[in-house]
């Protein structure tokens, strides 16, 4: 689903991504994790094609999603950290919008969704907490059932009720069988308990990508946290829970 | 640093160093030039004294306009925003409002006063006239105090902002104008200007009192009902019926009323001069004329929203995320802003010509702008008039569009530096030009030769705009955005527009003395062609960084 080859990227003089190369199949939780400033953003951003790759390839269903954006996008489910859903819009218009650009939307869902999140039809974007605006993102990132559900770093600054529903989209998501969700985070207690795999960066590389139960296995059953560290070293572990 | 005045000046100085090395580098070349190559004492004569102060003067009059950016904000903030343009990271400083707006504005009065007196001693002396010492710093700091009260002032409405600093200065420029007309001595102009540093300081700390305490009065809602949902009507469905339609809407709702707003609010105050001079019939015209180039006068600020997609995000000029991740083609979302500023170009025009007709009628007017309609009819014939008035209508709302779109390839780009580079060299070149026309008008000479030389000028032009746009359709099919077809349509439709402006101007301009090429150049010329083609890799090169 995601191949990633010998991805690097600059910016300016700092190596925000080192010769990464990693393959995400089809129908897994893959979670990203990394300290602030790892890579992970960066990452995600060429998978998405909002960055291009400078040396090395990106492969998303097979297609390079800077060359062929549409048929990459319309596949993808996307969960911005900066969420920036415009402000100006009610989310009846909001949800009409989004509804054009895929074939695949489901009225029915995301009305279920849009009730499971009590969030109001009528309510301005701009007048939403940071909370609802998350759950807003989920909802038009969810409603059309993508194939590969993209959650950059979902979770930061919300309360647990938020991070909660967060959690059970990426567990809707794996019900659908076939679909593939990447997570980012730097909560690793959350990651942990919803990843199949695991992939840690650190400066712009991979020092683990494995499933996470071999991780564990290998690791004497060890938590994340302590992994992470292991890995990485305490200087670059992100606290248990921020 | 010990005080709050020394971090501010500290921000100004280290923020904008490369600007003040430039200009002390710059300074230290002419000082070299006046007090050492040429003598103290010893006099110096120029055939043309006033052009040579013109060339060195032009740096300093950049440099004013670099100086009004900086010292009020004005190269951070959106100037089309509600919001005070004054850095908001800094009302939460332990710092009182009046130090905050003082602490600017007196380092900008300082930095223009000594500007004017580096202009004064160090460039304007070849000209050999006598330039006064005190009033024109003063008029220069106090434009500056305005621009930063203006610019510092939260509005009710977006784009306001643009609309009252414009008009503001304008009255002040007007003001120092009438005087110097009526040989106004030293102490008169001081008298007149003097008053603006402490008026718009006190401006300047209840701007930044309310902008601090997040007091932006809104009025969008007032006029929400009536512009905001103005959707053009086929969009009012339940759903929408493609990606490219959805697109539209969205353009048109962030930005599509722009323009008419701005125009809406601008006509009343214009067209008020006809209920108050309708015998006077050179101020009916010079009205009707102003309101006819109103919407492309407006269309040039309204622009900038056309580019801007995350006008709140921390990157106002990058693509927010929301919008680079929709699955469309980055043509697909040229077009949806082309066809959102057509739409909104068509808006505009058809207020102004609904308002004018009505604004004649109840001021009485209307008979004796009838009356000089029909002598013009009689001297060029009824059909060349209807053709004239037509294309001049069809003219002018083509600048108007023209205006929302010929800068969308810079704005699309997402790069600060692009953005704010264009509009430097823009007002550069708008200070420049003032005095070259006058050079012009005032030198005989140089019009001959230049008369002489418009053909030549005008086939370099061409031979210019055709090379870029063959390297950009060049591009256009090695980045594969446009399909071939695409690309062959579009440069078909390009030919067909340009011979039917040809065939018309060759109709209109049918005199013996003028060659037939010269309306083909004319044509070819004012056909938006380049900058619109470069707009589709603009987005993709911010699109996909």
């Amino acid at each position: 689903m995601i191949s990633v080859s010998g991805l690097s990227r600059c910016f300016g003089s700092r190596t925000a991504l080192d010769s990464v190369s990693v393959t995400m199949p089809r129908g897994a939780v893959y979670g990203l994790v990394g300290a602030n400033g790892a890579g992970k953003t960066t990452l995600i951003k060429h998978v998405l094609g909002l960055l291009r790759a400078e040396s090395g390839s990106v492969r998303v269903f097979g297609l390079d999603p800077v060359a062929d954006p549409v048929a990459v996008l319309s596949r993808i489910g996307y969960l911005s950290e900066e969420n920036d859903l415009p402000g100006w819009m009610r989310l009846d218009e909001l949800l009409r919008y989004s509804r054009a650009f895929y074939s695949s939307w489901d009225d029915d869902y995301a009305e279920v969704l849009r009730q499971s999140f009590d969030l109001d039809l009528a309510a301005k974007i701009k007048t939403l907490s940071k909370g609802q605006k998350a759950r807003v993102g989920l909802l038009i990132a969810l409603a059309y059932r993508p194939e590969l559900l993209v959650l950059d770093e979902p979770s930061s600054g919300l309360d647990p009720i938020v991070r909660r529903d967060i959690l059970g989209a990426v567990m809707r998501t794996i019900a659908d069988e076939g679909r593939t969700v990447l997570f980012s985070s730097h909560l690793l207690d959350e990651v942990e308990l919803v990843a199949d795999h695991v992939t840690m960066i650190s400066q712009g590389r991979i020092v683990l990508s494995a499933p996470l139960a071999a991780v564990k296995q290998l690791h004497g059953g060890a938590s994340l946290q302590e992994i992470f560290v292991a890995h990485v070293g305490a200087a670059a572990a992100p606290p248990a829970d921020a | 640093m010990r005080s709050p005045a020394a971090a501010i000046a500290w921000e100004f100085r280290q923020h904008h160093r490369w600007g003040w090395i430039a200009l002390a580098g710059y300074l230290l070349v002419l000082a070299t030039v006046r007090l050492l190559i040429f003598e103290p004492g010893q006099r110096v004569e120029f055939d043309d004294g006033e052009s040579v102060a013109f060339v060195l003067a032009v740096p300093l009059t950049t440099t004013f306009l670099y100086f009004l950016a900086v010292f009020s904000y004005g190269l951070a903030g959106d100037l089309a925003a509600r919001q005070s343009m004054y850095p908001a990271r800094m009302f939460a400083l332990p710092v009182t409002t009046t130090a905050l707006a003082g602490w600017p504005m007196l380092y900008g009065t300082v930095a223009m006063a000594l500007l004017w007196l580096a202009t004064r001693l160090l460039a304007a002396w070849p000209s050999g006239v006598d330039v006064p010492m005190i009033w024109p710093a003063l008029l220069a700091a106090s434009m500056l105090a305005w621009l930063q009260a203006l610019t510092w002032m939260p509005y009710p409405l977006p784009g306001l902002r643009v609309i009252v600093t414009v008009l503001w200065l304008t009255v002040i420029d007007a003001i120092v104008f009438t005087a110097i007309e009526y040989q106004a001595p030293e102490g008169v102009m001081l008298a007149l200007l003097a008053p603006h540093l402490p008026l718009a300081f006190l401006v300047a700390r209840v701007a930044i009192a309310r902008a601090r305490r997040g007091d932006v009065p809104d009025w969008q809602g007032i006029f929400g009902q009536a512009l905001k949902p103005s959707s053009p009507r086929f969009l009012r469905r339940d759903h929408f019926r493609s990606p490219a339609r959805a697109q539209f809407w969205f353009e048109w709702r962030r930005h599509g009323w722009s323009l008419p707003a701005l125009v809406g609010m601008v006509l009343p105050f214009e067209l008020a001069l006809l209920f108050g001079f309708s015998d006077t019939p050179v101020i009916v015209f010079e009205t009707l004329l102003a309101v006819l180039l109103t919407p492309p006068f407006m269309a040039a600020f309204a622009a900038a929203r056309v580019s801007q997609s995350n006008p709140h995000g921390h990157d106002a000029h990058g693509l927010a995320p929301f919008v680079s991740t929709r699955p469309l083609s980055s043509p697909s979302l040229i077009a949806a802003k082309l066809t959102a500023t057509i739409w909104s170009a068509f808006a505009a025009w058809l207020l102004v010509l609904a308002a004018i007709p009505l604004a004649l009628q109840f001021a009485g007017a209307l008979p004796m702008v009838l009356d000089r309609a029909r002598q013009g009819i009689d001297i060029v014939g009824t059909p060349r008039a209807i053709v004239i008035v037509l294309l001049v209508i069809a003219g002018l709302m083509a600048a108007t569009w023209k205006q929302l779109v010929q800068g969308l390839y810079i704005g699309l780009t997402g790069r600060e530096w692009a953005v704010k580079s264009s509009v430097f060299v823009t007002l550069s070149f708008l200070a420049v030009l003032g005095p070259l026309v006058h050079w012009i008008i005032d030198n005989g000479n140089v019009q001959a030769v230049l008369w002489d030389a418009i053909p030549s000028i005008l086939a370099v032009l061409v031979g210019v705009k055709m090379s870029a746009a063959a390297w950009i359709a060049v591009r256009l099919y090695d980045s594969r955005l446009l399909s071939d077809r695409m690309l062959l349509t579009g440069a078909a439709s390009w030919c067909v527009a340009v011979l039917a402006l040809y065939g018309v101007l060759a109709w209109i301009l049918s005199v013996p003395f003028l060659p037939r090429y010269l309306p083909a150049l004319i044509a070819i010329l004012a056909m938006p062609l380049v900058r619109l083609s470069a707009a589709p890799l603009a987005l993709s090169w911010n699109r996909h960084r």
